[in-house]
């Protein structure tokens, strides 16, 4: 019994070794590999250049965790290298962002050099950041004020303002510059709050993403596209009056009015460009303020943004 | 166009080439001795038809070196023979360019390999590479898909695949770019295996696809040849076998489109046009298409110039005896086919860019129900435009996915280039890209 239980010891402390050097000899020539599963996981996760990834990694001695925050620092860092660097190539693509609350709205203009980073998804993200924030922005101005107010911001005004987490647009700016390696700016942005009675009508037109280009696409709220309109008016049916804002905004994207006229102006044919006297474009037979009178809504204000445009929007 | 037929003129013709190698000793070394080119005498060349032409074009993220990898690739070629050299700056500004009226920003490089003569477009947009497909200025054969060996596929990557599928890229080949910032293999392998990831993801055989690694920096730079020259002649040599010769005009079913109908006396009824692919012999049968009427017949006279000859060719100009063809049997607009090979559709479905004002466009937007005027082949025939599902307008300028409905059943099919018009104006240029049923019910007031 008692040589029994010695062989058996012998035999479990056998095994013992046998597993630990087992074990030990897989930990020995796993290092690459497993640095390499994680350089991948990282990659993948992250999305930052193999390059960065690799150094991050050998940095933080495969800490993951580490690499990963540091390579959200570097990428700041470098972005606001590369914002730098490309500040005098000139970005004429690029997408309005338009975002409809209660009572207010804004649309916005970011610029980029090509289409392609227009239909990216960071660059959307974007877009929709610098919209959320000059929301913000315009709502904590207009507060206590009743009536109607409008605000146009410039780009430096733009990139001073900050989204809701804290960082700045401007920050933000660098990061997607860095992520798409294309030069990017924030253009304008332009934002109306109405009083209770009036309505805000909206067209977004020519989306930036996805096969076909469908008018107008959008996520939490914000419509994107190559074209944009606001419509402030009055009245309206009640119920109808969200159809009817898109109707003139749709106008307003497709026939470009420059001012507003009156509605006994007599129209001038093709080259019209005052809005009440054009031919409205879903149905040429009437003007606008012919469809206005029937509707019984007055429009007050518009503006239109052009992706790309030279000057300021078309505003009275 | 005219850019791309200066471009093509540059070529020297045989006739020229031992006056140059007279001239330049340098040609001498050349390993790919066919065509050659005298970097000084510019006058008019002729371009010489003795290698099959392809078109291939870059895409890639930016900054991920497709100008530079052409730079280079000319250079490499230049220096066997087969190209002019061209400088990055060269080609980085793209210059814009007038095609039907459209304009586009492209910039087209020519270079020879020892079996082909290559076309290579570089388009900085989007748009661009659309209109260059509409408006059929360079239909890409093929591919190179250019990535960085430090990035990796980054976003724009995925766009360009993407758009690739859209305009009917149907072979990519991977160069990876910028080895000589990496100093690791195994990161280059990591590039590879997610490239064929991705490849696989946009529809493409991931699996098989040829993919380069190098450096097209040390190709233009003169330094590491392995990295760099090397890995420049062994892409050239995979695109050589990886993407397929187009097929020839003439090796298709033939197309006549009818441009006009005579009777002669004492011989019969002639009908005449300009052939638009294959070939015709006398004793072909044929069938008559088109303006809801269809029949078969044969071919027993082929005229050219008032004389009769054996054989027409795409591109001639020609004139057939149709045997027991009646005048009024046939009218213009109509086609002249191989049996069988083509028939008329009443909808389609058609990738169309509507010309800017600048362009000589219409100004204003339209929407669904419009109707313009189809011209195609020698037919013109109105038509419906509806607009793709959320959609409500296209802006002049854009480009759209538009489906067309016929009034009448016209000779359409898949690959087919047509103009619109309304009124006196061209609006649009486009391509069918699939013929669609007719839907029996519809029922169109055509006004």
């Amino acid at each position: 019994m008692a040589l029994y239980s010695v062989l058996r010891s012998i035999r479990a402390d056998f095994s013992k070794v046998c597993l630990s050097q087992r074990v030990q000899s897989f930990h020995t020539s796993c290092p690459l590999t497993a640095e390499k599963a994680l350089l991948v996981k990282l990659r993948k996760t992250t999305g930052y250049t193999f390059i960065n990834c690799k150094k991050a990694l050998e940095k933080f001695d495969n800490d993951i965790k580490q690499a990963e925050s540091w390579l959200h620092e570097q990428a700041q860092k470098e972005g606001w290298n590369k914002a730098t660097r490309l500040e005098g190539r000139q970005a004429k693509e690029g997408l309005i962002g338009q975002l409809v609350g209660d009572r207010a709205a804004v649309m916005v203009e970011v610029n980029c050099e090509t289409d392609f980073v227009a239909r990216n998804e960071r660059f959307q993200e974007l877009v929709r950041d610098v919209a959320f924030a000059a929301m913000a922005h315009h709502r904590r101005r207009a507060e206590g004020q009743s009536g109607y107010v409008k605000s146009l911001l410039s780009a430096e005004e733009l990139a001073a303002l900050s989204v809701s987490e804290g960082a700045r647009l401007a920050d933000l700016l660098a990061l997607t510059i860095g992520r798409l390696g294309e030069n990017i700016s924030l253009k304008r942005a332009l934002a109306v709050v109405v009083p209770a009675d009036w309505h805000i009508g909206s067209y977004v037109h020519g989306s930036g993403s996805g096969p076909g280009s469908g008018s107008g696409s959008g996520a939490a709220g914000v419509t994107m596209g190559r074209y944009g309109a606001l419509v402030v008016f009055q009245g309206g049916q009640p119920g109808d009056a969200q159809a009817l804002g898109r109707r003139l905004g749709q106008h307003v994207v497709g026939e470009a009015p420059v001012s507003l006229g009156n509605a006994d102006d007599l129209p001038c044919g093709e080259s019209e460009t005052r809005l009440l006297p054009q031919s409205l474009l879903s149905d040429p037979s009437r003007t606008v303020a012919q469809y206005l009178a029937q509707e019984g809504a007055r429009v007050l204000d518009f503006a239109r943004f052009q992706c790309g445009e030279g000057s300021a929007a078309a505003d009275q | 166009m005219a850019a791309l037929a200066g471009m093509r003129a540059c070529l020297p013709s045989v006739l020229q080439l031992s006056a140059s190698g007279l001239l330049h000793s340098s040609n001498r070394v050349c390993a790919i001795p066919l065509i050659r080119r005298g970097f000084a005498v510019e006058a008019k060349k002729v371009y010489s038809r003795e290698k099959p032409h392809v078109n291939i074009g870059t895409i890639g993220h930016v900054d991920h070196g497709k100008t530079t990898l052409t730079a280079a690739i000319t250079k490499v070629l230049a220096e066997a023979g087969g190209a002019r050299y061209k400088k990055y700056e060269d080609i980085d500004n793209a210059p814009e360019e007038k095609a039907r009226g459209i304009t586009i920003n492209t910039s087209h490089v020519e270079y020879t390999t020892s079996n082909r003569h290559y076309g290579h477009t570089d388009c900085p947009g989007h748009a661009d590479y659309v209109k260059n497909m509409i408006t059929g200025t360079a239909q890409l054969d093929g591919c190179i898909l250019v990535v960085a060996g430090t990035d990796g596929q980054m976003p724009q990557t995925r766009e360009h695949l993407l758009l690739a599928r859209q305009i009917g890229v149907e072979h990519v080949v991977v160069y990876i770019n910028k080895a000589d910032a990496v100093d690791d293999p195994e990161m280059l392998e990591l590039v590879e295996l997610e490239m064929r990831e991705v490849l696989t993801e946009f529809g493409y055989d991931g699996e098989n696809t040829p993919i380069i690694t190098g450096s097209a920096l040390c190709a233009l730079e003169n330094r590491s040849p392995d990295l760099g020259v090397d890995s420049v002649l062994k892409l050239l040599d995979v695109v050589d076998s990886y993407i397929p010769l187009p097929k020839r005009e003439l090796e298709k079913p033939f197309l006549l489109p009818i441009d006009g109908v005579f009777s002669i006396p004492g011989r019969g009824t002639v009908v005449t046009g300009t052939l638009e692919r294959g070939v015709i012999k006398k004793g072909d049968e044929c069938e008559f298409v088109g303006r809801n009427r269809s029949f078969k017949s044969v071919v027993t006279g082929v005229e050219m110039f008032h004389q009769s000859l054996e054989r027409a060719e795409a591109g001639d100009k020609l004139g057939t005896l149709v045997r027991g063809l009646k005048r009024e049997d046939v009218r213009r607009g109509m086609v002249m086919s191989k049996p069988g090979s083509i028939q008329p559709h009443q909808k389609v479905q058609a990738q169309v860019y509507i010309l800017s004002k600048d362009e000589g466009g219409r100004h204003k937007p339209f929407m669904s129900n419009f109707m313009p005027v189809m011209y195609s082949l020698t037919w013109d025939m109105t038509c419906r435009v509806s607009l793709p599902p959320g959609k409500e307008m296209v802006m002049p300028g854009e480009d759209a996915s538009l489906t067309l409905q016929l009034r009448q059943p016209m000779v359409l099919e898949k690959g087919q280039r047509f103009t619109l018009r309304d009124g006196n104006r061209t609006i649009g240029t486009g391509l069918v890209t699939e013929v669609l049923p007719q839907d029996p019910g519809e029922n169109i007031n055509w006004g």
